[in-house]
């Protein structure tokens, strides 16, 4: 064994304070050392080179390089060793700079520690193994969950750079929540005009070929791991054919049974054989078949009949199981708004008149139950309303968040109530009002420069009550200041938080994808890595994230999309890092401790063996399975515990 | 000279060995910032790098004291920031089971010592390895009767 020892003194940084000659006068009697070089600058192009050329002559079996911290340069001399025909794995290096000379004031202290670090590693590196990279082959299709605007905008990205891609949606149509508003903050571009265009890319555009779009249907399993997912998939039927159904209605018109028309809150009806809404796409009809007249056992066929095209149109579809194989997966599943019926005294569902955003928005809606018109239950037009921002946000009760977009929804009501109504009176009634970014602020100049609006402060959601008596409806407040007041009025709209959707936590169990304690999808990093979550190949986009508007929603799912790009590219291999934990099969008792502390997810029981299996692509490293094995049946490459503890008999010689 | 002068003059010679194991992503980062900003502190801690402080095996504390040290410290990420998600949380529980078995060996506890040091914490890491080294140095050196 032949050990080669080099020694940087970086400009004058380390050896000005670092005695070099008395450090290799002690270290070249260290056993198996061969010998001890000083080098200087080895990070520079000259010194690598000056490094690898030593390398070459000399052919040392381990090498030391006492410099710099490994997290500078660990990466480049590693480099440099391969290039020099040595594997990078054996090579320790001492970090004599920022933990050594930077540090240290006494300089004969100074060299003595630099002494007793050269020992560890000494000690530490003749039981280094060369490590291989290995790699494995990918799938580069991608699943994404969601088709609001999140989940289109990646799969397009996807489909344009020829990725394959399944977007699965629990809804018979695209375009999420947002393709149901009319009008959209912060320009009032209509809603529908910006995305069913994205929308029709997603099934006629010139890269629809790529994108496999399922509705209806659900995820119910996910197996393996980044690159290799083997995903099944709940397609539930819809009765009509998507490709070949050409939206003439006909089906509609036919069909017998009137139902409410769940979109729009059940403030209007549709059949059960019909549109979600005109003009949401796919361009459609479906059968809501626990309304059907079939489901209670009658034999109507009237839309099967009464279809033009043979076929479209097929009573008999069944549930089906779909599995795909993927190498990544987007979660895009949007948001859900928070119940306002906790809330009892806002008179929500007991009160006519008092309406969620939600709500609001389809009457504001084309396709909404009043053909956008603003009215009454009554029929009349309202003359006074309340819009009530924080519905449940910035509670610590509640929503311990503000939700960010409330506050532009409500100042677009005030513009709608301003043109549609004018002379409307609107009271606005918040904690807090927000209006970030460049293009918010127009919607906020019209809302509080409307002279028939009021802006008033309150504390707590509980200072607020709305009530009815013969009629009429008033609202009954205490403000900021703690005093009461009373306004009468005929219409409420309510801006609860945004909430995560119900089917998160499912989803999470599926994927075994965290959340946090509001129950938004966990993200890797909150700041530099928002858009992946914390398991390797599982991406966030959209709302199921955090609370955020339909812009920021689009640049997430382009973004989730450039990160898998940049991952998935057909024909490359995934790299399997080497500092990774594999398990000692003969001494692994199958205790699975290891299993319960990993948190990567990345090991597994085999039932047949009774053995733990670590899979080498979720590994990250971390060791924390050695520590916990009272087998001493795990070996965490590059840090075994042999090696650690040669290194501290090294360091306390 | 009394005997107090005496031992306050052993105690001050005294320059203990202290093996600190350090995770990779936040507090060898943070020692590392101290280089950057050339804080000076003692040289009495050798420091071993681990990727994440839930390596840190027990063995490895008790192995230091076997191989004569006087100290060990354990520096992790701070609560909800470990890059490997929650080996900081590992390392914490498992410092607190070290405790009692450093007593069953006859070791004061003081002598193995846990802290949380961020990436920009070049001052709290600066500060920690200071106080240590003065604890360890006011512990005296470790007499280890008993072979680990």
């Amino acid at each position: 064994m032949k050990i080669g020892v080099y020694l940087c003194a970086c400009g004058s940084n380390i050896s000005d304070k670092i005695n070099f000659q008395e450090i290799k006068v002690v270290v070249e009697k260290i056993e198996n050392v061969a010998y001890v070089t000083n080098l200087d600058m080895m990070c520079s192009y000259e010194g690598l080179k000056d490094f690898e050329g030593h390398l070459r002559v000399h052919q040392p079996d381990r090498v030391i390089v006492a410099a710099c911290s490994p997290r500078d340069h660990e990466n480049t001399f590693m480099l440099a060793m391969g290039n020099a025909g040595i594997n990078p794995y054996l090579m320790q290096m001492v970090n004599f700079r920022e933990q050594l000379a930077w540090v240290t004031s006494d300089s004969d202290r100074a060299t003595q520690k630099a002494i007793q670090l050269l020992k560890g590693a000494c000690s530490r590196v003749v039981l280094h193994e060369s490590l291989g990279k290995e790699s494995i082959d990918l799938n580069s299709d991608v699943l994404i969950i969601g088709a609001g605007p999140a989940g289109l905008k990646a799969a397009l990205t996807l489909a344009q750079a020829d990725r394959r891609v399944t977007v699965v949606e629990k809804s018979p149509m695209m375009g999420g929540k947002a393709v149901r508003y009319e009008e959209l903050f912060p320009k009032m571009e209509c809603g529908p005009c910006m995305l069913e265009p994205l929308e029709a890319q997603i099934v006629h555009g010139p890269y629809a070929g790529n994108i496999n779009l399922i509705t209806l249907a659900e995820i119910i399993e996910v197996k393996g791991f980044f690159g290799n997912y083997i995903v099944k998939i709940k397609k539930n039927p819809r009765y009509v054919d998507i490709h070949n159904c050409i939206g003439c209605a006909e089906c509609v018109n036919a069909c017998p049974v009137s139902i409410d028309n769940e979109i729009n809150f059940g403030m209007n009806k549709k059949k059960a054989m019909d549109f979600t809404f005109f003009g949401a796409l796919p361009n459609a009809t479906y059968i809501d078949m626990k309304s059907c007249l079939r489901s209670k056992g009658e034999d109507c066929q009237a839309c099967q009949a009464a279809c033009p095209i043979q076929g479209v149109v097929n009573l008999e579809d069944k549930e089906e199981t779909i599995e795909k194989n993927v190498g990544a997966i987007i979660l895009a599943t949007g948001h859900s708004l928070y119940d306002v019926s906790k809330f009892p005294k806002l008179g929500y569902g007991h009160i006519e008149d008092v309406y969620t955003s939600m709500q609001f928005e389809r009457m504001l809606s084309a396709s909404g139950p009043t053909g956008k018109q603003i009215i009454l239950k009554n029929g009349l037009e309202p003359k006074t309303v309340a819009i009530i921002h924080c519905v449940g946000s910035m509670d610590s009760h509640h929503a311990p968040y503000c939700s960010g977009v409330c506050c532009q929804s409500g100042f677009k009501y005030n513009y709608e109530f301003h043109h549609k109504l004018p002379g409307t009176k609107v009271y606005h009634l918040y904690k807090e009002l927000v209006s970030p970014g460049k293009d918010s602020y127009g919607l906020y100049n019209s809302a509080v420069h409307n002279q028939d609006a009021s802006f008033i402060r309150y504390n707590n959601i509980d200072d607020l009550e709305i009530d009815a008596h013969h009629g009429q409806k008033s609202l009954f407040y205490r403000d900021a200041t703690g005093h009461k007041h009373r306004i009468n009025l005929d219409m409420v709209v309510l801006l609860p938080a945004v909430v995560p959707n119900a089917d998160s936590a499912l989803l999470a169990q599926i994927l075994d994808v965290g959340t946090d304690k509001m129950g938004f999808f966990e993200e890797l990093h909150g700041i530099v890595d928002s858009t992946k979550s914390k398991v390797k190949g599982v991406y966030l986009a959209g709302s199921c994230q955090s609370p955020k508007d339909i812009k920021d929603s689009m640049t997430q799912g382009s973004a989730a999309a450039g990160n898998i790009l940049s991952v998935l590219v057909p024909g490359r291999q995934l790299d399997i890092e080497s500092i990774t934990a594999w398990v000692i099969e003969e001494k692994c008792a199958g205790c699975k401790v290891c299993s319960s502390v990993c948190p990567y997810k990345a090991i597994s029981f085999q039932e047949e063996t009774k053995k733990s299996i670590i899979n080498a692509v979720l590994c990250q490293g971390c060791g924390t399975c050695v520590a916990a094995c009272p087998a001493e049946a795990i070996v965490g490459n590059f840090f075994t515990t042999e090696e650690i503890f040669a290194e501290i008999k090294g360091v306390l010689a | 000279m009394n005997t107090t002068e005496n031992q306050g003059m052993l105690i001050n010679s005294f320059e203990p060995k202290i093996v600190g194991f350090l995770c990779n992503w936040c507090s060898y980062a943070g020692a590392d910032k101290a280089g950057a900003t050339q804080a000076q502190y003692p040289p009495n801690v050798n420091i071993v790098k681990v990727m994440c402080s839930g390596r840190v095996d027990p063995q490895f504390v008790l192995k230091s004291f076997q191989e004569g040290a006087d100290g060990v410290m354990i520096l992790a990420c701070h609560p909800g920031d470990c890059h490997y998600k929650e080996g900081n949380y590992r390392a914490a529980q498992r410092y607190q089971m070290l405790k009692v078995l450093l007593t069953q060996f006859g070791i004061e506890q003081e002598r193995c010592f846990f802290d949380y040091v961020s990436a920009g914490e070049s001052d709290k890491f600066v500060q920690l390895i200071t106080q240590t080294v003065a604890k360890i140095k006011e512990l005296g050196p470790l007499n280890l009767k008993v072979t680990v």
